[in-house]
């Protein structure tokens, strides 16, 4: 009751972030760069069990973007040039141009390479169909549902092979969700095919949206999980959940990532025992709103810090080992 | 003859490499490595660029790019006393984020957004010149009021200062002055709310004016969207299809802008399906009354995709009015 755990990503060490801008420089090879990712996935997975991490996450370290990262190996797409998503802030989109097709496995080496370093469950991580569809061009498939469904079968595929290679909780984000609440019957639809006989623990994390107009419609998304953003908004749409009761686990964020201030404990248990309020303790997951990479390695491992600390001390107070 | 025209945006930074690059000069000037000066060469470099390339596409009226705009509020939401700007939020339905205005206290005009911009590109181009600006509805839509709480005490202020800059760029000799109202299509409910606050800013203004509406359906906005006092409205026919069937039913005596290049994707438009959609809508509205353009603002395209999408914009209108006329 009560596990910890984290959204996905984690902020990358300097020296990732050096070596990243050098392979796009093609001064440094693949297998360097290979070395030091994976050098940063230990030291991510040696930080989260020296604080008593519950659920692991390996940290996103081989990601730029993510959906990017899986356009780059799946068949059918190309990559656009740059487009601007905020303020001086440019990313490089997804463009389908052919049948998507998955020739090889894409999380499933780096899954096992982090699930070996511990004995703790570590998450296999993906992107979901909706949102590789909603964050990608697409000069291929007829609709927005053509695309999502081609998507979420060969999701399926890497979801499944995640379940063979020993995955306990597979997430499947789908953070575009919550933008276009007339789709989410789409959304669902694509889900269903992508967990489809899967008996892992299916996750799934939206955030950035207005969930009022997807409840309790949500409560039909075909994961096991879901995985919430609360801290932000000051936990004010936390009310929405009381009625429909919430039925499924949910994972509720306590810490504000988009904030360098670093909570207190104080505040992260408030924030727990509000989400206690509402949602049942046995569905009940910790975790921050959403992936720390934006923050700097300093501020996450001190958010996470705090975090632990705090489910320690409310469990202490519940009662609960 | 159609005219071609852009809604707005325009990606900040080209393909080519060979160019000065906004990105690089911004990065650059926050570490402390380039003087404001040199930044400011660039933005300048950076703006007659982007005229020169809607020149050269052969686009009828033109903007500036919005080339200093984060997004469609900032840094218009900055010249306004009682206004803070605050965090990200989403634009809509795009993976576009914009920085939310927080409304503070009473709002007042504090310093003019677009005017030197505008100066600046008419000093640098021969063409028609448009300036967007952001539309009552949508500013308040996708601001958080702490003061007001009421839309209609809102949209009087708001209104003044829109007028106030408005006038100045009348006066300064602009040919086209538009509104964006994408929330229109969302709180049909307020357009004669909009009507009144659209007869107050545009009273009195010789430039042609123009209501843009993107991303949404105008189901619930006929007939009396074609009744707004502007000169010109602007659609969107690719976010939802179905808006052309209204146009077709619609008596109109207004100038219109027809959005029909998809600006969200990369896809290149079918040249002759765009022809036959432009035939049928001229079938009810002369041709001299009518536009085309791209479906919103262009910066949600890569550079080379913009530009890709700005000749087949001005090849369609070129085929069109060497047979249709």
């Amino acid at each position: 009751m009560l596990l910890t755990t984290s959204v996905g990503s984690f902020p990358k060490p300097d020296y990732l972030i050096k070596a990243r801008t050098q392979f796009s420089r093609n001064e440094i090879t693949e297998e360097e760069l290979h070395l030091l990712e994976k050098k940063a996935i230990a030291e991510v997975i040696k930080f989260q069990e020296e604080i008593g991490i519950d659920i692991l996450v390996h940290g996103e370290m081989e990601r730029g973007d993510m959906t990017t990262y899986f356009a780059e190996i799946l068949e059918g797409f190309g990559i656009s040039g740059l487009v601007r998503s905020y303020g001086n802030r440019y990313y490089r989109k997804p463009v389908i141009l052919g049948k998507v097709k998955r020739n090889t496995p894409i999380t499933v080496e780096t899954f096992k390479y982090a699930q070996n370093l511990t004995s703790k469950p570590v998450k296999g991580m993906l992107t979901g169909p909706y949102t590789m569809m909603d964050w990608s061009f697409n000069e291929y498939y007829p609709s927005r549902k053509d695309t999502a469904l081609a998507l979420a079968e060969v999701i399926h595929q890497e979801v499944f092979d995640l379940e063979k290679a020993g995955a306990e909780y597979i997430q499947i984000d789908e953070p575009a969700l919550s933008t276009r609440p007339e789709e989410i019957n789409l959304a669902i639809e694509a889900m269903a095919i992508v967990t489809r006989g899967i008996k892992a623990k299916t996750i799934s994390h939206i955030c950035y949206g207005d969930f009022s107009k997807i409840y309790p419609r949500l409560l039909d998304f075909p994961v096991d999980q879901l995985d919430l953003e609360f801290a932000n908004s000051n936990f004010s749409n936390l009310n929405l959940f009381r009625e429909p009761k919430f039925t499924k686990e949910i994972a509720v964020g306590v810490i504000d990532v988009h904030s360098h201030k670093i909570e207190t404990k104080e505040q992260v248990k408030a924030n727990i025992k509000k989400a206690l309020e509402v949602f049942p303790l046995e569905k009940v997951y910790i975790d921050p709103d959403c992936g720390l990479k934006t923050r700097t390695v300093e501020e996450a491992q001190a958010k996470l810090k705090v975090m632990v600390e705090a489910v320690r001390e409310v469990k202490k107070e519940l009662g609960i080992k | 003859m159609i005219k071609t025209s852009v809604v707005g945006s325009y990606p900040k930074i080209s393909s080519d490499k060979n160019v000065p690059n906004l990105r690089t000069a911004l990065n650059q000037f926050e570490q402390n490595r380039i003087s404001e000066e040199k930044l400011e060469e660039v933005y300048k470099a950076t703006i007659i660029r982007v005229l020169k390339e809607q020149e050269n596409a052969g686009i009828d009226i033109i903007t500036d790019g919005q080339i200093r705009w984060d997004d469609l509020l900032t840094p218009f939401s900055r010249n306004i006393e009682g206004c803070e700007v605050n965090g990200l939020l989403r634009f809509f339905d795009n993976n576009f984020y914009y920085r939310k205005p927080v409304i503070k206290s009473k709002m007042v005009f504090k310093d003019f957004t677009t005017l030197e911009d505008f100066k600046f590109a008419i000093a640098n181009s021969n063409k028609t010149l448009k300036v967007v600006l952001p539309g009552g509805l949508t500013f308040a839509g996708l601001s958080l009021d702490e003061y007001y709480k009421d839309l209609m005490s809102f949209g009087m202020d708001y209104s003044q200062i829109l007028k106030k800059e408005i006038q100045r760029l009348d006066m300064e000799g602009v040919d086209y002055i538009q509104l964006d109202e994408p929330s229109l299509c969302f709180v049909p409910q307020e357009i004669s709310l909009l009507k009144e606050s659209l007869r107050t800013i545009f009273s009195g203004i010789k430039a042609k004016t123009i209501l843009f509406l993107y991303f949404g359906s105008i189901k619930n906005l006929v007939p009396e969207l074609f009744d707004l006092p502007v000169d010109i409205i602007g659609i969107d026919l690719i976010s939802k299809p179905e808006n052309l069937s209204f146009i077709l039913e619609a008596d109109l005596k207004k100038e219109l802008i027809l959005g029909c290049l998809d600006a969200r994707n990369t896809k290149m438009e079918d040249e002759k399906e765009i022809l036959k959609l432009i035939e049928k809508v001229s079938m009810k509205i002369p041709p001299e009354k009518l536009y085309i353009s791209p479906s919103c603002g262009l910066e949600f395209l890569p550079h080379e995709n913009a530009l890709r999408k700005l000749e087949l914009l001005s090849s369609i209108a070129y085929k069109f009015n060497k047979t249709g006329v």
